[in-house]
């Protein structure tokens, strides 16, 4: 369309998070990079970071005052791509608090860390608007590079490097396949942006171009966004990942990228590749079955708390599969909800750890969370509400996001899911429960020996999560209409 | 004319003042409201009955008092419901006066027992109870004496809890009483179901109506299974075990409870129901021959005792067994006439062979007495009067209603009638070997026998008058408007019957009162040339038939033993646990092998993605067919 | 906001009101506790009026809007079965923070509060009126009891607690699809119009559908009543528990089970119901004999009543799986009756382990002597829960009884076999627990009953022999626990008509409303609506 080359004013607001978290990142490397070794002025950089982050927040809303697609429908800002803003943005918030206090702990304080956060998360809000397979995969890239640093953030840390290493190695290895089904489906439909190809696979035109292509690149994409959300069976390396990462980090990768990379996800099958869903459904199926069951039943054995809540967060990336199985709008209406309230628990949750952790992370082990119910009863408390909610114990969150993922899955029959699902969020009682075991039932033990009171920023984040698990678990109404409202670009 | 639920009540109060703060109280105040509140229900009675004209040959239709409404559920509406009739005045009497006797006695049997508060408590309650069961007008109310009584028995038999052997005895009665509850339950249950009522009234009226033949299948059910309750309470075959051992309570316990009114609520309870039981002549057959079967088994078992409780025991086992012999053949009315003579000398047997124990110093083997006839002259007395009645000497109460029975007895069946005359020889002559072992020959115990004081001698001499002379109280004609349907059913009762019939049965008497001179008193060597004689009988009889060990071997060792090594160990921790835990365990190890797959080199995860790519792109690719 | 409401949301205020007390000040604590409990109690009496008036309907009734999207309701109300519940509760409540007192030495603050959380869940699961709701309370229960037993429990008390989360976790996820099911096929959580659209055929359910759904409330309730083979969470659950935590645990949260089943899996399903009616009685009968023959050679007291309670709810399962109106009453009234009896048996004991330190029957023996109103006690309780005439129990018994024998005479055959086992268990454990004589006491020379000899030591007044033993006997605060329970066992075998007529009269509403095949249901809910269209 040669009639306006130039994109109008309205087009920039809405990316204007993405302009205010870049902005944002470069001042913080700058001012890195002229910071005086000698003056430790670096309260300025998370400063910065914390407006950026408040204001990226408030401009995500503000974009969505005028929604409608941009630059030619390669970004779309409509209620979806607004709620993962916002949710990837919050989880960002909640990451900075945590970190703040880690990294002085760790005496690892440097720009680098907050610009990263700053890029992964610009990466992550294109992600959650943007409505053409390039932009998915830039915004894919920029979030999953500035990541794959973070996890390794800690040059010095034998386990950061090995985690650094093995996510970029595994994460570019599925890009790949992504990219290569990128590739495969422009060659077939000559386009990249979803409605297109939705218009093209599902016309009567359609007939001289083969279905099996389509769902050979369908699949080819799934494995890249499988990988990012850890379905099974790309979830191997998630353990060690999580594991490795620094403990804010791996709150950050099981909930920020996580959700961008959900949201993606269902844009692409639930606009493109829907007509082809009879292809796709069984697939999901399998492997929403597979994820939940590899989570849960290998969570069971495990004794490392990082690496109990990384195959948890596997288990639950299967419960949200189980909701795009569905296809429908209450599916996508479930998953909204279940990855606003899985973010805060999970947060949390790892939040408590990097706390109980201390110093280095040396205290990881589930027995090191003896006698936290007595030592530090508010903690102690707060992770039990998080646990609870990632059990599904009613009036938390997590309870609800059960709830209507499986209610979305009965609405579309899928009934022995339904009661598999409901079976393993039995078992995984099980697991959750061991921790709440430790910390009331039994008596302190060395690890919580001495440990100093939360700092103010992971009390803040601890407290924020914990209040919001059980707002969304007494009033569910104020996000799920909004879920609701948003869910219905599934045409 | 006071309510009818005074009667019970006056005793429960006693009950609970004594049972409350009886602790605090000093004998004499404690002895005063026993005794005072069971005084208190008698002159209720006799002013009650007085006001029915029960004594001035009134009282022919059942006088009902409704109170109020127990159990509403549906259209089952059970009241809590007092009634008066002949039958129950007759029991009346019998309760609270002999109870009333024996209340006294205690006073000065248990003078020097600790516990004392608790033994008036418990026997209060026991009066209480045993005037509900016979004041019931429904099977529930009724029920509700029943399990009361059993509850006070159970508690007046462990009353020594210190002695094991007393809580075995005291759980024994209970839980033997417990199966013949069961029976009882469900007969009322049938009773409901057929009736849709519980109330005698409604009950006896609609099955009076039907005629003869109607419905018998049901009817059978229903009396057995009410017999079977009977035969729990009034220890009969198979039932009878608790009553021998149920002599581990106080001697007076054994008097009021275990002789003269509760053991024969089971008589009563099947007199009260005559009217279903006529329905059924199987029914009426089994009671009178399990009566008579018990009535000589016991007998049998009582020739060969040593401990004088013992033997006054299986004797009131056997003649418990009599009064069913009555009931089954139609003799109702001479059923619940033995059952009031009965109460007389049996418990007279009782009080006396206490007042024995009392002055032997607590010497219960007779081996161990002997010549107490002149130490103790008045209980000699009173015991050979009891003995007398018991043994059917004529014109002795004994006499009156065990001949009235025989004879009734040999209206249905000559064998009936013969094996009861010759188990009426058996039981005078055991009554009698007690009587010889005791006061003749020569004192064979230690220590210096001293005549119990009056408050014991006074109810003793009481009892012995009734014994001679209650049989001319002429309670079976009295009754005969309660068994009005039941009388013309009962052909050839007494009266009607060949005097010979009567003869026989003294003649039997007398035998076995001779018999039992010539053993115990002419000749005490006999026994023993006897006993090796026919050593193996002998040893089956002083074993009592092994019966307990049967049952101990056959039905509660299996029980524990299967409860413990196969349901609870086996099935519970075993099976069920173990599957359980073992479900765990699995899931737990698949996790462990779920770990395996992570490696930790890059190259087997690379692996593992290639795998999967494959398999998802062939998956997507190829479903819904190649196009 | 009604008197309900309130009464449920006072142990909810009352809970973050004990957060905020002192941690340390163990007596502001239990005090608070006492006091708030018994103010609850008090309160929730209120609510008897209205119901009693009119038992048949829901009194005290709220309906507000929860949650919109998907519709699900705050809809409580009581009628003459959920009343007692909820009162009993309450009553129940004040008792346990009593029998608490000293028995809890550690981490009261947590104790109360969870106890406090415990009764707002069980208030609200009574009364609630929508399946999700009822959901809600019914997680909500299981919260604080795992604390109660996993924390203030004895030696294995981790394993019992995790035990019984996980049990009754397995059996509610499977009802919590259940009840999502139903709602995508009516748009729908709310009790009153699923019974509606059924009862007016407007909502039919398949033969195998209304099975399944049946069995898949079945199971939950199951678990929790419990009904055999899915018992054995509870022995563990009762041993290891706190005093406090066995007598709610026995007294109201089994209850959930049975009214569960009375409330919701019947009613909703009767036709799948009555279907499957034969094998459920058999388990119950088979759970009332299997319960009373191991509670038998149970070497520990606990133990020993917790399967008795496995005997007890046996028979409230065939008395509402008769269908009879006999048959509903008594299991209404027997699970009133189980929650006073076996609750004051577990606050027994409890004083017992509190006084010696054992629940082995072994390490008793004669402590009626030094403890005679103890054994006093022990024994009318006991015989409360053996069913004996004018005490609580039998009224119940007797009816299911009743009800069984109508429905099939077979049925109470079997199930009365456990009213013999009963009285064996029972006093077997009495005889060998209070009777006989107390460690250190001299043995009489001769063993006969000598009377005078023993009886001066079954007089505890003037015995010299148990000065080395310590079995004090009932002081006043454990008097204040026991007293309201035996009353309440006189109360409910003699005046059985205070509670009997409410139970009856919603129990006969939901037996009509429910009977027989479609047509019939059709028919007798277009006579209600007429009905009230006059």
């Amino acid at each position: 369309m040669p009639a306006n080359i130039l994109p109008s004013a309205s087009e920039y607001l809405r990316i204007l998070p993405e302009i205010i978290l870049t902005v944002a990142g470069v001042i913080v490397m700058l001012l890195e990079a002229m910071r005086d070794e000698k003056y430790e002025n670096s309260s300025a950089i998370p400063g910065v970071t914390l407006f950026a982050l408040v204001a990226a927040l408030v401009g995500a809303i503000v974009s969505f005052s005028d929604p409608g697609s941009a630059f030619h429908g390669m970004i779309i800002v409509d209620g979806f791509a607004t709620f993962f803003r916002v949710l990837v943005i919050g989880v960002g918030l909640l990451v900075f608090f945590i970190s703040g206090s880690y990294l002085e702990r760790e005496h690892a304080h440097t720009g680098e860390y907050w610009g990263l956060l700053l890029f992964s998360l610009v990466g992550q809000s294109l992600m959650a608007a943007a409505n053409e397979l390039m932009m998915i995969f830039i915004g894919l890239e920029i979030s999953s590079i500035a990541t794959y640093i973070l996890a390794g953030y800690l040059r010095d840390d034998k386990r950061n490097n090995e985690s650094a290493l093995k996510y970029f190695l595994l994460g570019s290895f599925a890009t790949a396949f992504f990219l290569y089904g990128i590739a495969w489906i422009y060659g077939i439909t000559g386009s990249t942006n979803l409605l297109e190809i939705r218009r093209v696979i599902s016309t009567a035109s359609a007939a001289h171009i083969s279905m099996t292509l389509v769902g050979t690149a369908a699949a080819l994409m799934f494995v890249g966004f499988a990988f990012k959300i850890s379905a099974a069976p790309f979830q191997v390396w998630a353990p060690d990942v999580y594991q490795g990462a620094p403990a804010p980090v791996s709150a950050f990768m099981s909930a920020g990228p996580k959700a961008a990379a959900f949201a993606i996800l269902i844009r692409v099958f639930l606009t493109a590749f829907e007509p082809i869903a009879s292809r796709w459904e069984p697939v999901f199926w399998v492997c929403a079955l597979l994820t939940m069951i590899v989570g849960n039943f290998a969570a069971l054995a495990q004794t490392n708390l990082k690496r109990l809540l990384a195959y948890s967060s596997i288990a639950h990336a299967g419960y949200v599969l189980v909701a795009i199985t569905a296809h429908n709008v209450i599916g996508v209406q479930a998953v909204m909800f279940y990855l606003a309230s899985y973010a805060f628990m999970n947060v949390g949750a790892f939040a408590v750890v990097a706390h109980v952790a201390r110093k280095g992370e040396r205290f990881l082990r589930i027995e090191d969370l003896a006698g936290l119910g007595s030592r530090q009863p508010g903690v102690a408390a707060m992770l039990t509400i998080f646990l609870l909610s990632m059990i599904g114990v009613p009036l938390t969150g997590g309870f609800f996001g059960k709830f209507y993922i499986f209610k979305a899955a009965l609405d579309a029959n899928l009934v022995w899911l339904t009661v598999l699902g409901l079976l393993n969020s039995a078992v995984a009682a099980y697991y959750y429960l061991r921790l709440i075991v430790m910390m009331y039932m039994h008596e302190p033990g060395e690890s919580t020996e001495g440990l100093q009171p939360l700092t103010a920023g992971m009390s803040a984040a601890i407290w924020i999560s914990a209040a919001a698990t059980v707002f969304l678990g007494i009033f569910p109404g104020f996000v799920l209409d909004f879920a609701g409202k948003s869910a219905n670009f599934i045409k | 004319m006071p309510p009818l639920w005074l009667i019970p009540t006056f005793p429960l109060i006693g009950a609970a003042l004594n049972g409350l703060l009886g602790r605090r109280f000093g004998k004499t105040l404690v002895n005063l409201i026993a005794i005072g509140s069971v005084a208190a229900s008698f002159a209720t009675v006799l002013m009650v009955l007085s006001g029915l004209g029960a004594f001035s040959g009134g009282l022919h239709e059942a006088h009902i008092e409704r109170y109020f409404t127990w159990i509403q559920s549906g259209d089952l509406n059970i009241g809590y419901d007092l009634m008066v009739d002949r039958l129950s005045a007759v029991m009346l009497m019998v309760v609270t006066g002999v109870g009333l006797l024996i209340h006294i006695y205690a006073a000065g049997y248990m003078a020097h027992e600790g516990g004392y508060y608790r033994f008036f408590a418990y026997l209060n309650l026991f009066m209480f109870f045993m005037l509900t069961l016979v004041l019931g007008a429904n099977y529930l109310v009724m029920f509700v004496g029943w399990e009361g009584v059993g509850l006070c028995s159970y508690l007046l038999i462990g009353f020594y809890f210190l002695e094991k052997f007393a809580g075995d005895a005291g759980n024994k009665a209970f839980i033997v009483n417990r199966v013949g509850d069961f029976g009882f339950m469900l007969g009322a249950f049938l009773i409901f179901i057929n009736f849709k009522s519980l109330d005698f009234g409604t009950v006896f009226a609609q099955a009076a109506h039907l005629p003869a033949d109607q419905g018998a299948g049901i009817f059978t059910a229903i009396c057995l299974l009410l017999f079977l309750g009977a035969a729990g309470k009034s220890a009969q075959i198979p039932l009878y075990v608790w009553l021998p051992d149920a002599m581990a309570g106080p001697t007076p316990v054994s008097a009021l409870i275990h002789a003269a009114t509760m053991v024969t609520a089971g008589v009563y309870m099947v007199s009260r129901s005559s009217v279903l039981f006529l329905h059924s002549q199987i029914a009426m057959d089994t009671v009178a021959v399990v009566g008579l079967a018990t009535a000589v088994m016991a007998a049998t078992i009582g020739l060969v005792q040593n401990d004088i409780k013992k033997v006054y025991a299986y004797s009131t086992v056997s003649q418990l067994g009599y009064m069913f012999l009555g009931c089954g053949v139609g003799a109702f009315q001479f059923g619940i006439f033995h059952v009031v003579t009965h109460a007389f000398f049996k418990a007279l047997l009782f009080l006396g062979a206490g007042s024995v124990i009392h002055a032997m110093h607590h010497e219960q083997d007779m081996r161990h007495m002997g010549g107490l006839r002149s130490k103790t002259p008045i209980t000699f007395a009173c015991l050979l009067a009891a003995a007398l009645a018991i043994a059917g000497f004529p014109f002795t109460s004994g006499y009156f209603s065990k001949d009235a029975i025989l004879e009734a007895a040999h209206g249905r069946s000559p064998v009936l009638y013969w094996i009861g005359v010759v188990t009426a020889g058996m039981t005078a002559f055991y009554v009698f070997r007690s009587i010889f072992m005791t006061f003749f020959g020569k004192f064979r115990g230690h220590g210096e026998p001293h005549e119990s004081p009056l408050v014991m001698t006074g109810p003793l001499m009481i009892l012995a008058v009734l014994s001679l002379g209650g049989g001319f109280l002429n309670i079976g004609s009295y009754l005969e408007p309660v068994f009005a349907t039941a009388h013309h059913a009962a052909e050839g009762a007494a009266h009607h019957g060949d005097p010979m019939l009567g003869y026989i049965a003294t003649a039997a008497g007398l035998i076995g009162i001779a018999l039992a001179y010539v053993f115990y008193v002419l000749s005490p060597s006999l026994p023993d040339t006897f006993s090796n004689l026919f050593s193996m009988p002998y040893r089956w009889l002083s074993n009592k038939y092994y019966v307990d060990e049967a049952y101990d071997s056959t039905i509660i060792q299996p029980i524990i033993g299967g409860s413990r090594t196969l349901l609870w160990k086996g099935i519970d921790v075993g099976l069920i646990d173990g599957i359980v835990n073992g479900v765990a365990a699995l899931a737990r190890n698949v996790g462990g092998g779920l770990k395996l797959l992570q490696s930790g080199y890059v190259r087997s995860y690379a692996a593992w993605i290639v795998i999967g790519s494959v398999v998802i792109i062939a998956a997507m690719s190829l479903m819904g067919g190649a196009r | 906001m009604n008197l309900y409401d309130i009464v449920l949301a006072l142990p909810a205020i009352a809970f973050f009101l004990i957060l905020l007390l002192p941690k340390d000040n163990t007596d502001l604590i239990r005090k608070a506790a006492l006091i708030i409990s018994l103010g609850i109690f008090l309160v929730s009496l209120g609510l008897m009026p209205a119901v009693l008036a009119a038992p048949a309907q829901m009194s005290h009734v709220t309906d507000v809007q929860w949650i919109s999207m998907p519709n699900i309701r705050y809809h409580v109300g009581l009628d003459g079965v959920s009343l007692w519940l909820v009162l009993l509760s309450t009553f129940l409540t004040p008792i346990a923070v009593i029998i608490s007192w000293n028995y809890i030495d550690k981490r009261q603050k947590e104790f109360y509060g969870f106890l406090m959380v415990l009764e707002f869940g069980l208030i609200g699961v009574f009364a609630a009126m929508d399946l999700f709701l009822f959901y809600v309370f019914w997680e909500v229960v299981l919260v604080p009891m795992y604390f109660l037993v996993g924390i203030w429990g004895y030696a294995r008390r981790i394993y019992a607690a995790v035990k019984l989360f996980l049990y009754t976790m397995a059996g509610s996820v499977l009802m919590l699809g259940a009840t999502i099911y139903l709602y995508n096929k009516t748009g729908t959580f709310d009790y009153g119009n699923l019974m509606t659209l059924m009862t007016t055929g407007r909502l039919v359910l398949g033969p195998v559908e209304g099975n399944l759904l049946f069995l898949a409330f079945f199971l939950a309730f199951a678990i929790k009543v419990p009904i055999f083979p899915l018992h054995t969470w509870l022995p563990d659950a009762h041993v290891e528990a706190p005093t406090a935590g066995s007598v709610m645990l026995a007294s109201v949260m089994l209850k959930m089970g049975t009214y569960g089943l009375l409330r919701f899996a019947i009613p909703m399903f009767p036709v799948a119901a009555r279907e499957n009616a034969p094998w459920i009685v058999a388990l119950g009968i088979i759970g009332i004999i299997y319960g009373a023959l191991v509670a038998l050679v149970q070497p520990n007291i606990k133990k020993l009543v917790a399967y008795s309670s496995v005997s007890h709810l046996g028979f409230v399962v065939v008395g509402l799986f008769s269908f009879t109106q006999y048959g509903l009453d008594g299991a209404v009234y027997v699970m009133l009756a189980h929650g006073i009896s076996t609750g004051a048996l577990f606050m027994l004991v409890g004083m017992m382990y509190e006084r010696r330190h054992s629940l082995d029957i072994k390490d008793y023996g004669g402590v009626a002597t030094p403890a005679p109103w103890l054994a006093t006690v022990f024994l009318v309780t006991t015989l409360a829960s053996i069913g004996l005439p004018t005490l609580s129990n039998f009224v119940g018994e007797y009816l299911i009884l009743q009800g069984a024998a109508v429905a099939n005479f077979n049925y109470a055959v079997f199930a009365a076999i456990g009213v013999i086992l009963s009285a064996c268990y029972m006093l077997w454990m009495y005889q060998r627990v209070f009777l006989g004589r107390a460690p250190g006491m001299a043995e009489t020379g001769h063993g006969h009953g000598h009377d005078d000899h023993a009886a001066h030591k079954a007089e505890p007044a003037h015995d010299e022999h148990h000065h080395d033993f310590h079995m004090p006997d009932l002081n006043a605060r454990e008097w204040s626990a026991l007293l309201p329970m035996v009353a309440l066992m006189i109360l409910m075998g003699v005046a059985a008509q205070l509670f009997l007529p409410s139970i009856s009269a919603s129990n006969a509403d939901a037996l009509t409303s429910t009977k027989g095949s479609q047509e019939q249901r059709v028919k007798v809910n277009l006579n209600k609506e007429l009905a009230n269209a006059r």
